[in-house]
């Protein structure tokens, strides 16, 4: 054997030094397995998730940057004139803006929060996403601070949970069609059809018109399901219909889902050709450049088609799938993008004033109209022309959109796929039958 | 037996050449020599990006699997082999996603391969005109799968769509289609564009298999009568077998990492036609079933482990047949 000479590995071979590099890789896994956050794996007990509501530090100066977590790019430059005047004030802050597209914000944004890296200020959509930060502890307890005051108390029972408002929803966006009103007017509509009947005769005289009746986005399922809310309105036996279909209460092989299905076929000749393949941005080109007379999205999407060069006079509708005599709702509205302050954050307090800063009457106009979106605040003035004209659907009775009540996007991509599905071809029977089937899997689950 | 009865047993040790004998000194004395234990070292760096990054996850998603944690919750219990049985006996969103990812795999693998193969046999000369050619089939494979994703929308959009337009241009209406919105149809249209995204990189991997051909043996084919076919299925097939092999192993590989594309195609979540096993784990994630989605991520990865063992295999035996 070869005896080394000098060094102080002299003594070491090299199975040695192996068991020596696997030892330290064990011990290397051990302590960062330990070190990474796992199921329950709170130390001395610390809770890692659980319920929201954490004490919120209101006190403190307003100072250091604060980041805002949000979906709206559309709305990046408006957001960002407040934040100048924001600034102004507190000339100690900064506010930077953390923005996802919208489906991304809906799959990632709850773990990025969390981290406490970005969203000192965020917000979250209503439904499953909202639910599940409440449950990860993310949203500070805003319950009994001043800024609630500034809001009117029934939009924004969307926020609360358990008796404790933990966010604020800022948006009152109407998930339902957007209307060429020049064009109906030019096949005699002035009044949004009362009934199913003269819903698919004014679908009828358009397309006698020719023009394409309605511009629905199949293609993209999260846009497609807006249409969702208002074939269910009228028809489901209850308000909480998507909350009873997700716990198996109500199944999709029903007689009222069924019934929404095969209305769905009706309108198949009324959406545009392939319309299963459409997404949101082609929809939206068709009515703005007034090849359709209908845009089935909402009111959210108003700006955008202003955007794409439309110059015609917007109105809303919803198809009324019952007679007259049986309508309950006449709409759907949301109350989403709902704003809260991360417990996470260690700049609290100047997350909370610029909470309170956006909630102002002032400068919650300045949102409204530069982004024509309906605000939950108070004493909003809307000079915006397409807010002006749709300001009769805050009187209006609507119902809270159904699709958000679930929790499970399982279910609730089953249920809009079916409806997809329907338009695409498939009879409602097969439809339905496949969409419970998933269904019945998860609620067994 | 049979050898030893016709060539009559072995009266004495073979010596082995001498080569090998060489060799097997040379291996003999690595194994008694010490390397300096710092050598050691070096890979330590790597080894600990290895362990945090792929060993940790990897063990921890095992042990996720076994439980009903959503992720972010304290609390969640043991399921123990539950999230495997779901997903084996009562799944049909992931049965569909496996279904839907097998067959974008077949059709990508061989459409793929065939077309890498013909433009490189077409291409193979390094004339000026080849070389041109080959950076245009090569040019998609820099761009990203967000940008194909997106000039890909445009195209298949049944309402502006360059398809569609086309199609009714040259007065084929009757041809024309909602494409990703067609469910019988909507996979293979993405294995479509996964086949323009990569093909020309694989063009690349045959063009330098077919280099590696000795002219000599297309010449002696020549001398002997062998046609264009004959040439290429006697010596050309047999002597790019490994670029195949390769080939084919990173396409399958490639298939089942599609995910930025069909999410840029199709939106997040995929409609049920494009689902495929990663974008449904994806879903499985954000619907906080993270024990769940742990369980399904194993199984995607025992999957794809079986296929490239598999390919391996293949890959031996091709290398054993040339």
């Amino acid at each position: 054997m070869t005896q080394r000479s000098s060094g102080i590995g002299n003594s070491i071979t090299r199975r040695r030094a192996l068991q020596l590099l696997g030892l330290g890789g064990i011990a290397t896994v051990s302590a960062v397995s330990s070190a990474c956050a796992g199921p329950g794996s709170g130390e001395g007990g610390e809770q890692q998730g659980g319920s929201g509501g954490d004490e919120l530090a209101t006190g403190g100066p307003v100072e250091g940057e604060i980041s805002f977590a949000h979906w709206r790019a559309e709305d990046q430059d408006v957001l960002e004139e407040l934040f100048a005047q924001f600034t102004e004030e507190y000339p100690d802050a900064s506010v930077s803006q953390d923005i996802s597209p919208s489906n991304d914000y809906q799959s990632s944004a709850l773990q990025r929060i969390r981290s406490g890296n970005i969203g000192d200020l965020f917000v979250a959509f209503r439904g499953a996403q909202f639910v599940d930060m409440v449950n990860a502890g993310l949203y500070a307890d805003l319950s009994g601070t001043d800024v609630v005051d500034l809001y009117q108390p029934d939009l924004i029972e969307a926020g609360a949970q358990d008796g404790t408002q933990y966010g604020l929803p800022y948006q009152l966006v109407f998930n339902q069609p957007v209307t060429n009103l020049d064009m109906l007017e030019s096949v005699g509509i002035t009044e949004p059809p009362p009934d199913w009947d003269s819903f698919l005769a004014m679908c009828e005289d358009l397309l006698a018109a020719d023009v394409i009746p309605m511009a629905w986005p199949g293609g993209e399922i999260g846009n497609a399901g807006h249409l969702f809310n208002c074939m269910v309105m009228n028809n489901a036996p209850s308000d909480d219909m998507c909350v009873k279909i997700e716990t198996g209460e109500y199944k999709c092989t029903d007689d009222w889902f069924l019934r929404t299905l095969e209305q769905y076929a009706e309108l198949r000749p009324y959406f545009q050709s392939n319309a299963t393949g459409t997404a949101v941005e082609p929809a939206q080109q068709l009515f703005a450049e007034g090849q359709a007379a209908i845009m089935v999205t909402g009111s959210f999407h108003i700006a955008a088609a202003r955007e794409l060069g439309a110059d015609f006079p917007m109105g809303m509708l919803a198809p009324i799938t019952v007679s007259a005599d049986e309508m309950k709702y006449e709409g759907i509205h949301n109350a989403t993008f709902i704003l809260g302050v991360n417990t996470a954050s260690d700049n609290q307090a100047a997350a909370m004033e610029l909470l309170r800063f956006l909630s102002a009457p002032e400068p919650a106009s300045t949102y409204a109209n530069g982004t024509a979106q309906h605000l939950t605040v108070t004493d909003v003035e809307y000079e915006n022309e397409d807010l002006a004209t749709n300001e009769e659907w805050l009187q209006k009775q609507t119902l809270l959109a159904p699709r958000f009540q679930f929790t499970d996007l399982d279910i609730r991509n089953a249920a809009e796929q079916a409806c997809i599905d329907v338009v695409g071809g498939d009879s409602p029977e097969q439809a339905a039958e496949a969409a419970q089937q998933i269904i019945d899997q998860r609620v067994d689950a | 037996m049979s050898a030893t009865t016709e060539s009559g047993p072995a009266r004495q040790p073979v010596r082995p050449p001498a080569a090998d004998r060489a060799g097997k000194r040379r291996r003999k004395g690595r194994g008694a020599t010490r390397v300096h234990p710092a050598l050691y070292l070096f890979p330590l760096p790597a080894l600990a990006v290895y362990i945090v990054f792929f060993a940790i996850p990897t063990l921890q998603a095992v042990q996720y699997s076994t439980t009903d944690w959503d992720g972010f919750s304290a609390d969640y219990e043991n399921v123990g082999l539950g999230n495997f049985e779901r997903l084996a006996t009562n799944d049909d969103l992931f049965t569909n996603a496996l279904s839907n990812n097998l067959k974008f795999m077949i059709v990508v693998v061989v459409f793929q391969t065939l077309l890498g193969l013909l433009l490189a046999i077409f291409l193979v000369r390094n004339t000026t005109g080849s070389l041109l050619l080959r950076g245009l089939f090569f040019f998609p494979t820099i761009l990203s799968s967000v940008s194909v994703a997106y000039i890909w929308k445009f195209v298949y959009d049944p309402n502006f769509g360059l398809a569609n337009t086309v199609l009714e241009a040259v007065g084929l209406e009757q041809f024309t289609s909602s494409y990703l919105g067609n469910d019988a149809a909507a996979i293979y249209w993405v294995a479509l564009t996964q086949i323009w995204f990569h093909a020309g990189q694989m063009m690349v991997i045959f063009i330098a298999g077919l280099q590696m051909v000795p002219s000599e043996l297309y010449e002696a084919a020549e001398i002997d009568g062998a046609g264009k076919w004959r040439q290429f299925t006697s010596i050309t097939w047999p002597m790019i077998a490994p670029a195949t092999a390769i080939v084919v192993a990173y396409t399958t590989i490639q298939s089942f990492k599609a995910f930025d594309l069909i999410l840029g195609l199709s939106g997040n979540p995929p409609r049920h036609s494009l689902d495929i096993l990663s974008t449904r784990i994806y879903s499985t994630f954000t619907n906080s079933q993270f024990g769940y989605a742990a369980a399904e991520s194993l199984v995607f990865m025992a999957f794809i482990a079986a296929i490239v063992i598999v390919q391996r295999r293949l890959l031996k035996l091709t290398q054993k047949d040339v």
